[in-house]
This record gives C-alpha cells, structure tokens and sequence, in this order.
C-alpha cells in the first residue's frame, strides 16, 4: 500500500475535473511520454478518429519484443492478455462472446431495474442523517451493484474488489509489486469465476461468454480470464468516476443544470451525455492519450507518422475542438452534441459498456435530481479529497446537504 | 427480384468504425478508407448475416430493409 512520493502531483492540490482545459487542437506534434518514449500527440477530433479506427495503428505492437518502454506504472491496461491489447481477428473473436450482451437492446432491458436500484440507493441516502456521503451512498454502490448483477457476482466482498479495482487502474498510487500481487489475486478470482459458471452455468454474463467462449474454440484461458476481470473493473469505476466528477460540477457551478435535469429522463440523458463529452476521466499524468503504435508509415493531420512510432490520441482535446464544438460546453449542456464525442473511444476497441454507462448515469442524475432538488457540496470545493495516484480520478468522499 | 432481397444501409454519423459488422458480414459491409462501415452491395440475400450484423453494432447504426416493400427487418426492437 506505499505510497510512491516521487510522484509531484501527490501533494498539490487539485482543481475540479471539470476546471481542467484541454489542450487545443492542431495538427500532430512530437512530445515524449514519461518514460522519455517519443509520441505523436494527436488532438484535433479528425484526427483522433483516425488514429482509433485505422487498422495501421493498432494496440498489439505496443507490447512488440522491440516496441519501446510506454509506462513506468505496468497495470491492468499493459496486460498482453486483456481484450484491449489484442486487434484483429482475435480481437473480434474475443468481442463476439459478450458484444451481444452490450447492445442499445440488450441493455435497455435493464432500464427498470436499473431504476429501481436508484431508486432505493437515493430512499435510503434522502432518508439519513445529513450531511450524507454521496460516494459511498450513491456513486460506488450504483455501479457496482449493477455490474455485480449482470455478472452473478451475488455475495463479493466489496473490499476485495475495490482493491483489486484500484490496483487495476493504478498510476503511482502502489507499487508495481503491490500491483502485480493484486493482479495475480484478481486473476484467481476470474479462473474459479470460470470454472464454476462452465460447471454450472446461469443467465448471466460470465455464463454466457464462457460459453460463446468454449463454442468458438480458439479464444484462450488467460483471454477469458483477462475479460472477465476487465468487465469488473471496467463495469464500475469509469462510471463512478464519471458520476462523481459529474456530481462536483453540477452541485457547484450548474444548479440551473441540476434543476433541468430532474424534470424528465430525455433532458438527463442529454446532459450526461455532454458531461460525457466534457469532463475528463482523469488528469492525463500518465499519458497524453490513448496509446497506438503505427505499423506502417502513415498519414495524419497533414503529418507522416513513420512505421514503429508510438501515437497518443487526445479524446480530451479532441472533445473540446472548436471547429466540432464551438462556444463554452457549459452553456450547451442541455443540446445534445453535434457530432459523437470520443470519450468512449472508437474503432474495434470503441468502450463495450457504453450504452449500459449513459443509462445508469441519466438514470442516476434524473432521479437524485428529482428526489433532492437542493442537493449541494457540504465542504467548500478546495477541500474534496480526491482519490490519487490512478488513472482516473474521483472525488474520495462527497459530503452532501439539502 | 427475389422476395428475399434485402438493402443494407450505415448511419455514417453514427459509425464508429469498430468493423464488428464487416467481421460479421464480409459480403455485405466493409470499412470504408475514413474507417467508417459502408455496404458492398446495393442488395443482398444474405439476410442471417447482415441481422447479425445490425443486431451486434455498438451504435445501432445499420438498418436492414426489405427491398420489396421497404420493411424493416434488423434491428427490430
């Protein structure tokens, strides 16, 4: 659990998600990742597009035998086996087992359920002593509630898997030891996941890709391992992360937004979706971008990136570009963005959990907006304690009144 | 004209070029030079793969038509 104090950011205090700028867009330039690496940072949304779909840029060949060093913080995301680092054919085979599983239809059968499992997270949080926790009521619960439930993972210790998941997505945070020993313990855990659900199988997801899994033949051990424990964490903390950034901004510098909001799911959805669009994930300490290395010679934004070069796509940047997205995101919140933004990435590797993210977040924002329409921070901004040293970052605790 | 033909179409502002569908139904879809899905064909027969292939996008952006009467067939939801 040691901290890592070489890290400069770990004591500096940290502004709000949604006060970071992105960095404006142009054409590729060259820039080094903290590994000393060269990367191409690429920013404009064009280009970031490309640099996702192309098939000359891929994930595979950066953990190549001679593809240069890309992280000082090895985790979850640096694992050869885990479905993000695999392209092509394999890939796709791999995705077909849970795709089905993810689509607009499949998910929009959860929708009342989800709802109800709002519903009694924000009666029981309305009906407690104040100031209530919102982190603990509301933002990590929801998430992992829902995922537990597609998955079958009925009766898992939440402290096991927060700190597995924490593990997964560290940056500075632990040790690559302590990493790695986390990894090791998660991965056990998605091995019996896999043997007990092909012994005996149920309706949920873990069953059924096993199962599509099996009947394809050449999907691996290790890959069905790797995916099962990437949908555990995938399935949880991105959307906590997201609903809790998103909470900060709202109850501080948007109550107009807030008030909207609770007045029908439609308007919800738009401004998840914007919130989506606008406020980063994380602070970008690790990496400029979502990482890609090129296997032949290619063209981007007017710039010839060599075979071999590592490329980083800038989302962030990429959803601020003002000639995708012209005038100030927080005055546009309640239209729906011109043009589809890169949060969840695209191309092969575009985010599996998508669809089932926007629907617990509009569900999450409409109904606790609705219940509690004075919802506000009850610590001035500057004292939130975020969580630090991972990928993403989030608020620690939201301590709320109404 | 067989009963049977149908028309592929891609939403080219909702594609976002993961080449499910083009895995899915090579015949019938590719991933054009800007990384977005286009159909091959003006019509197909192919109807068991160009479904699958609507029903598995990430974006719902591929409808399946019949081409007699217009009716659509995938996604159908």
């Amino acid at each position: 659990m040691s901290l890592d104090h070489t890290d400069p950011s770990a004591a500096a205090p940290l502004v709000p998600l949604h006060c970071l700028r992105a960095a404006e867009a142009g054409p590729p330039t060259l820039t080094e990742l903290m590994t000393g690496t060269p990367v191409w940072w690429v920013r404009r949304h064009a280009d970031v597009r490309q640099v996702l779909t192309d098939p000359r840029l891929n994930r595979v060949d950066l953990f190549a035998p001679d593809a240069p060093a890309i992280t000082a913080y090895p985790n979850i995301l640096d694992d050869p086996d885990t479905i993000l680092n695999i392209d092509g054919a394999d890939h796709q085979r791999l995705r077909r087992t849970v795709q089905r599983a993810f689509t607009p239809r499949a998910i929009e059968r959860w929708r009342p359920w989800v709802a109800s499992v709002v519903d009694d997270l924000v009666d029981s949080l309305a009906g407690a002593e104040q100031p209530v926790e919102l982190v603990a009521a509301f933002t990590r619960p929801l998430p992992v509630v829902v995922i537990s439930r597609l998955m079958g993972l009925d009766g898992l210790d939440l402290k096991r898997l927060s700190h597995w998941s924490d593990h997964a997505l560290s940056a500075s945070a632990y040790t690559p030891q302590a990493v790695q020993e986390a990894m090791l313990d998660f991965g056990m855990f998605g091995a019996q996941l896999m043997a007990e659900r092909r012994r005996n199988p149920g309706e949920d997801l873990v069953s059924s890709l096993v199962k599509a899994a099996d009947e394809d033949g050449e999907v691996t051990e290790l890959q069905i391992i790797k995916l099962i424990i990437g949908l555990v964490v995938a399935g949880h903390e991105t959307t906590m992360t997201t609903l809790g950034n998103g909470l900060v901004f709202l109850l501080t510098e948007a109550r107009q937004a807030w008030q909207e909001l609770a007045g029908d799911e439609q308007r919800a959805a738009t401004v998840a979706e914007q919130l989506l669009r606008s406020v980063p994930l994380g602070d970008s300490t690790v990496s400029p971008g979502l990482l890609r290395r090129a296997v032949a010679d290619v063209e981007i934004g007017g710039v010839l990136i060599p075979a071999g070069a590592v490329v980083a796509a800038d989302s962030f940047a990429a959803n601020h570009d003002p000639e995708v997205y012209p005038g100030d995101w927080r005055q546009g919140l309640l239209a729906p963005p011109s043009t589809p933004h890169l949060t969840f990435g695209a191309g092969p590797h575009h985010c599996l959990g998508a669809w089932l993210a926007r629907m617990e977040l509009e569900l999450a924002l409409h109904r606790l907006a609705r219940r509690l329409p004075e919802l506000r921070l009850a610590v001035p901004v500057e004292d939130i304690d975020w969580r630090r040293g991972l990928v993403t970052r989030s608020p620690q605790t939201l301590p709320v009144t109404w | 004209m067989s009963a049977e033909e149908v028309v592929v179409s891609v939403d080219q502002a909702r594609c976002v070029g993961t080449g499910l569908c083009a895995a899915t139904a090579p015949a019938d879809l590719e991933l054009g030079p800007d990384g977005r899905a286009r159909p091959r064909r003006a019509r197909t027969e192919a109807l068991t793969e160009v479904t699958e292939a609507a029903e598995l996008c990430p974006m719902e952006a591929i409808a399946v038509h019949l081409a007699a009467t217009g009716e659509q067939l995938a996604p159908n939801w």
